[in-house]
């Protein structure tokens, strides 16, 4: 049997210089592939200090082995580049179909160097590679360009583009897929800083397994035993329209740039009343989950608003922090979020951020251009977006996020960041489930909910031990959710089809699509997200962040929580130190949070040391 | 010895708080009627129409996934219940 161990594609804009390798034999066995080897990559190809929006920054885009195979839930990608908006490691996940292109086309890595003097896009065919004009499509929206690509290059092609706010430099533009968006981080600004409008890719389905037979038979027993699993039945009906059902009762929904746990009249925005407005479903390569749920709005002043979502964050993004129980509001938001190009979770975070600073009149209407910010109003939260995505007014501020934001306001408007390392909290509060707050403190990304999410605390998944949702001890889990999502992730596998009754045939599958038996052990899968996980910390260290850059903010760790009729009153985040220290000396680090030589060592990590000495 | 049914944070908001109560049944099922007769707001969340689960609950025995069949699992004093309500937000 052959390994196979995935091809990369090296395009440098710069010079127009295209090339094809092969990863590594060692690199394969060591990182798996995907984020696997996205963090090997960016670790190994990017100078600390490098400029996240200069020439020497880099866009790597992964699919897994896994991607493009009839096994289900498998084909999403993932982007790592140098974050413009946390200046930290950035992963970044999205779905549809572009990553089953990648593969179709044999490539696992597209990694993008240099600048291009012109807005261009990147077309690539199984045998070919070109950097080509983006004159008719720069400043269309992401709609427009990928109808625009398709008529190009015919409907073999799927692609992965930016919108205005990637080329305005946005800091926290997304990658935008059909419909679906790699969000976080600001990877469609390191696009559009490259003048990269796009890559599309035209090719048809070839699989390139090292064991098909071995796949297949294990790909079959996959897809039956998803299709039998409750979770997967739930998710295909619901998608995630209805997780605010759960958060709001439980408390942890926030609400006004998390001052409360639950929102006033929360049962106007059950997944129930979203569900009026479905129109249709939509998903990613081979997932009969579709779990993307289409929505129009066919009455008042939205009327035509429609979107491929929201799912819960965006739901939450656009009602949460400005206390708003209008789902029309938040469908013509989400909308425009994936039209123009925009992170949905960081763009209501940065609104909900501003709405608080105009009630505390650190900032007013003439700042605001006349907008006014008050909690219920969901008018000025839609024209936000817009001028956000175009630098309009003080969207040119606000497209900056909360902490530059905050430097250039001044007047103690710091203390109103929620974000951690710079990136935006998500839908989760953490004073109503702390090793999901602890997850947001501890992540390569910074506050990024699918880094390590503690189902343990908000659904009572008892594994691999149950946990007290208030209690700050859970040093393990909060490690034990980290290192599972990174193994998984170099999968590419669904988070929410990880928890659909088959992770026992994960390695297998992976054994049999490189060639490589290590995979079958769990064990062994567990060390390999350890071992990114470390590699992340060591890009981190090298860039300057280290234990100062692991707390919640102070909001979190100083005010109580208000959860309304929810249990969890008055909750707050207290043992910050302590968490940390137990979490460090977990995962074999200082006190500081730097990985020691000892661990490096276990990990194979040995010419890392070096790199980390004395931070 | 009962056997003791630990309930996911949000039934704990359901049944004002409740975290965990102790049942005497034989069976997962039969310990659930007994949660159900004792907290009716739970009965829908807890069997479908045709008396199973609902999509999206798990149950685990001392850890252990109840599937397949989980209702009707052995289960004996000392042991303990838990209900697991995954949606997964994302
Ligand atoms: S469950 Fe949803 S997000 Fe996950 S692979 Fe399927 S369609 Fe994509």
């Amino acid at each position: 049997m052959k390994v196979n161990t995935g091809k990369i594609l090296r395009i440098n804009l710069s010079t127009g210089k295209v090339s094809r390798e092969s990863v590594p034999e060692s690199t394969a066995a060591e990182f798996i592939g995907a984020r696997g080897y996205g963090v090997k990559y960016l670790y190994d190809e990017i100078a600390p200090g490098t400029d996240p929006l200069g020439e020497k920054n880099k866009v790597i885009m992964l699919a897994g082995p896994l991607a493009g195979t009839m096994a289900q839930a498998v084909s999403r990608w993932i982007v790592c580049t140098r974050s413009p908006l946390t200046g930290a490691f950035a992963r970044s996940v999205c779905g549809a179909d572009f990553g089953a292109w990648m593969r179709f086309a044999d490539l696992e890595i597209i990694i993008i160097e240099g600048k291009v003097d012109k807005p261009s896009y990147i077309h690539i065919t199984p045998d070919g590679c070109k950097i080509l004009s983006a004159k008719e499509i720069w400043g269309k929206d992401t709609r427009e360009t990928q109808a625009w690509l398709n008529s190009q290059h015919g409907k073999d092609t799927r692609t992965a583009c930016i919108g205005p706010a990637g080329e305005n430099l946005v800091k926290y533009a997304a990658i935008v897929s059909d419909r679906r968006t790699a969000g976080r981080c600001g990877t469609g600004t390191v696009m559009g800083s490259k003048n990269l409008k796009a890559v599309a890719i035209t090719a048809t389905r070839v699989l390139h397994l090292a064991d098909p037979d071995a796949y297949n038979t294990l790909a079959k027993e996959q897809v039956k035993i998803m299709g039998k699993d409750g979770g997967f039945l739930n998710h295909k009906e619901w998608g995630t329209t209805s997780t605010q059902d759960i958060t709001n009762a439980i408390g942890i929904y926030p609400v006004r740039n998390f001052r409360y746990g639950q929102k006033v009249g929360w049962q106007k925005l059950v997944g129930a009343e979203y569900r009026k407005l479905r129109v249709g479903k939509m998903g990613c390569y081979s997932c009969p989950a579709r779990c993307g749920m289409i929505h129009t709005v066919t009455s008042g002043m939205y009327k035509g608003a429609h979107s491929e979502g929201p799912e819960y964050e965006s739901i939450w993004a656009f009602t949460g922090p400005i206390d708003s129980d209008n789902i029309e509001a938040s469908i013509r938001a989400d909308q425009l979020c994936d039209d123009y190009g925009l992170d949905t979770i960081t763009t209501g975070s940065t609104i909900g951020f501003a709405y608080e600073l105009y009630e505390k009149g650190l900032i007013n209407k003439s700042d605001t251009g006349g907008l006014e910010l008050i909690y219920g109003k969901h008018e000025p939260m839609v024209a936000l977006v817009e001028k956000i995505a175009m630098r309009d007014g003080i969207g040119d501020l606000l497209a900056e996020g909360t902490v530059r934001a905050a430097e250039k306001i001044g007047k103690g408007s710091d203390f109103y960041t929620m974000q951690v390392k710079g990136l935006e909290m998500p839908a989760y509060e953490p004073r109503g489930a702390k090793s999901q707050g602890y997850n947001y403190a501890t992540a390569s990304v910074g506050a990024n909910h699918c880094y390590g999410y503690a189902a343990q605390d908000i659904f009572g998944a008892p594994f691999p031990h149950p946990t007290d949702r208030f209690d700050e001890g859970n040093a393990d889990i909060v490690i034990f959710n980290q290192d599972d999502t990174a193994a998984n992730e170099c999968g590419v596998v669904c988070a929410f089809a990880a928890r659909w009754g088959w992770s026992q045939l994960y390695g297998k599958l992976l054994a049999a699509a490189r060639g490589i038996d290590l995979y079958k052990d769990d064990a062994y899968l567990a060390q390999v997200g350890d071992r990114m996980f470390n590699l992340e910390r060591a890009f981190n260290l090298r860039e300057g962040f280290g234990r100062k850059d692991d707390y919640l903010p102070k909001r979190i760790r100083t005010e109580p929580l208000h959860t309304r009729e929810a249990e969890g009153e008055g909750q707050m985040v207290s043992h910050s130190d302590e968490f940390l220290d137990k979490y460090y000396s977990l995962r074999g680090w200082t006190k500081q949070g730097v990985p020691t030589d000892k661990k490096l060592k276990e990990l194979g990590l040995d010419a890392v040391i070096k790199d980390i000495k004395g931070k | 010895m009962t056997v003791e049914i630990n309930i996911p944070p949000v039934f704990q908001a359901m049944v004002k708080g409740v975290h965990r109560i102790d049942v005497n049944g034989g069976t997962v099922g039969e310990c659930l009627n007994e949660m159900a007769a004792k907290y009716p707001q739970l009965k829908a969340k807890l069997f479908n129409k045709r008396g199973k689960l609902p999509h999206g609950i798990s149950i685990y025995i001392n850890g252990e996934n109840a599937f397949p069949k989980p209702l009707s699992k052995p289960v004996r004093p000392g042991d303990k219940i838990y209900i697991s309500h995954i949606v997964l937000g994302g």
